[in-house]
């Protein structure tokens, strides 16, 4: 006769599961947690995660810093900060990532940045029963949101809402009024320049630095030299890790743009300055005072 | 009078193209502005002469092969050049000049080995195994350039494809002295073969008859068409349609005689390509449309138009 309560239970529990199921939620275990991502998936895990695969170097930075770091168990080869990022084994570039080397790593968490091979990847991943989250990171805007919900798959609730609160602070800063103008050039021939759409284009609202292509919607876009010369950014802003000036400042088409012949160029760290992160505040810092020192 | 109604429309574009752009100069600027001078103008002529040159080269190619879809990328010279400019960013050569020269010896060395390969069958160029040859060739090289830009881990190579889809950005006086220093010879030695190659249109054995030397014709002609589209990849990267459109819109219009074809096919692509980029560099300013993007959105609807009132005739 005893057996037949733990059975009550469990018709019990599935009962309520059903239900669950039926108001299109799925309400995690005791111990568990869920978000809902980008890609308007709800992701479930039993507990937090403790094997993570981290497959932006943002996440991998994101993680780091809100003290879930040693539960990462693989990452991109381009996931270089901080240091101790090295240390944990590389999937490959992931540019699409390799489910067989991510699945190899026997992760309880794979963490995706949402683009159209990613997703992909993602059921692949979830076909094999291990759990992804698909987050979007383009602008210093989502960054908050991205920190909430890692922080929530990695139990890390408490110092994951003051890294976002933090940043939340930064993206409501009014923006400094423009005491320069600027280009961002990714790439000489064709010439493409960041748009509004775009981290970057925020970053230098905030430092008081006007885009000259901030009319352009999209995050990059193509334009020509002419255009360029037309719109006379007082700089030419270069992702570079190093000082030197770039290889099209000697020819003589790109000598019409003033900043070009003026040698008006500012230099900025792509580790920094390249991707979204937990140091947005210290990539503005350094923004501000390569501005200030190029322009005195 | 086609030649003065053509040249008229070359004047009338070149002009255009310098008069119109995303940057306003007014007109009292126009001759000392240095957007007028260092870009516009160069552009222009550099758009120009590399129509030319692809419209000359298609015209030869595919008297050559006796086939209405013979490109001047056809024979594997994309490939080739795609191949030579992704080492070149692979192996961090440096200065401005490495990439187009890197690419223009690319696209030579896929035109030298598609030459050995005609060869094959005796001391005559065959047409068939030049067109075989030549897409195997451009797969073989364009396979081995998707490994090299897939395995590598530099982002610039994802740009080195960029360079290659064609366009006129990097336009300056120094690539307008490029391509007039290649391409006046290869120009003189197809213009000389005029009369020779209205033969080889009735078959190489009764060309051989009427007195043409088919077998160095071939030759001659195969390489100077590869020099003039070598020269184009070098300074414009891979700009496709103008060298398979241009020679079917000129002998439509103006006949099948080489004397004609060639000089209109200068003019026609010249005038197209200047044209194409003109639209390319203005319709969505600020922004820039890559200008093969152009030459297919213009030229597909002129030659359906074409096609089909001169086979209703």
């Amino acid at each position: 006769m005893r057996r037949w309560a733990p059975r009550t239970h469990l018709a019990g529990l599935i009962a309520f599961a059903v239900a669950a199921c039926a108001r299109g939620e799925r309400v995690p275990v005791r111990g568990g947690v869920a978000v809902t991502d980008d890609a308007g998936r709800r992701v479930t895990l039993a507990a937090p995660a403790r094997r993570i695969v981290s497959l932006l170097p943002s996440f991998t930075e994101i993680l780091f810093a809100i003290g879930a770091g040693d539960r990462l168990v693989g990452r991109t080869t381009w996931c270089d900060y901080p240091p101790a990022a090295l240390a944990v084994p590389s999937v490959g570039d992931a540019m699409p990532p390799s489910v067989e080397a991510v699945a190899a790593r026997r992760p309880d968490l794979v963490v995706l940045y949402r683009s159209g091979p990613n997703v992909t990847a993602a059921e692949q991943l979830e076909r094999l029963g291990i759990p992804t989250v698909l987050l979007d990171l383009n602008l210093l805007e989502e960054l908050g949101a991205a920190t909430r919900r890692l922080g929530t798959l990695t139990g890390r609730q408490v110092p994951a809402e003051s890294l976002a609160a933090a940043v939340d602070r930064v993206v409501s800063q009014p923006p400094a009024p423009s005491t320069q103008s600027l280009a961002f050039i990714v790439w000489d021939n064709p010439p493409i320049v960041i748009g509004a759409g775009s981290y970057l284009d925020r970053l230098a609202a905030l430092v008081g630095a006007r885009n000259v292509f901030h009319d352009v919607g999209s995050p990059s876009a193509q334009v020509s030299i002419e255009t360029i010369a037309a719109r006379d950014p007082d700089f030419l802003a270069v992702l570079s890790d190093s000082a030197l000036p770039p290889a099209y400042a000697s020819r003589p088409e790109w000598r019409v743009v003033r900043a070009v012949r003026e040698r008006r160029f500012l230099f900025l760290p792509g580790q920094l300055f390249g991707r979204p992160g937990p140091r947005a505040a210290d990539a503005i810092r350094e923004f501000r005072q390569r501005l200030e020192a190029a322009a005195r | 009078m086609k030649f003065v109604l053509l040249a008229a429309a070359a004047l009338a574009t070149l002009a255009a193209a310098l008069l119109l752009g995303p940057a306003n100069v007014p007109l009292g600027e126009l001759t000392t502005s240095p957007i007028i001078w260092q870009l516009r103008l160069p552009r222009a002529l550099l758009a120009f002469l590399v129509g030319g040159a692809l419209g000359v080269s298609g015209v030869g190619l595919q008297a050559l092969v006796r086939n209405p879809l013979a490109d001047p990328f056809l024979l594997g010279l994309s490939g080739g050049a795609g191949l030579g400019a992704v080492v070149a960013i692979a192996l961090h050569l440096p200065g401005p000049w490495a990439l187009p020269l890197a690419a223009f010896v690319g696209a030579v060395g896929a035109m030298a080995l598609v030459y050995r390969l005609g060869l094959i069958g005796g001391a005559e160029l065959d047409p068939r195994i030049l067109l075989l040859g030549g897409v195997a060739v451009g797969a073989f090289a364009a396979a081995i350039m998707t490994a090299l830009v897939s395995l590598a881990e530099a982002t610039e190579l994802r740009n080195a494809f960029l360079w290659l889809w064609g366009g006129f950005s990097g336009a300056s006086w120094t690539t307008v002295l490029v391509i007039l220093v290649y391409a006046p010879l290869p120009l003189v030695v197809l213009a000389a073969a005029a009369r020779p190659l209205d033969l080889l249109a009735l078959g190489e054995e009764p060309a051989q008859y009427l007195g043409a030397d088919v077998r160095r014709l071939k030759q001659l002609v195969y390489l100077s068409a590869s020099l003039l589209t070598a020269a184009a990849v070098a300074v414009a990267g891979v700009i496709g349609f103008v060298g398979l459109i241009v020679p079917h819109i000129c002998r439509l219009v103006w006949g099948r005689l080489h004397h004609t074809l060639f000089p209109t096919a200068f003019l026609t692509g010249g005038i197209f390509l200047a044209a194409a980029d003109t639209v390319a560099r203005t319709v969505v300013a600020p922004r820039e449309l890559p200008v093969g993007i152009v030459t297919a959105l213009l030229g597909v609807p002129l030659f359906a138009f074409l096609l089909r009132r001169w086979t209703v005739s």
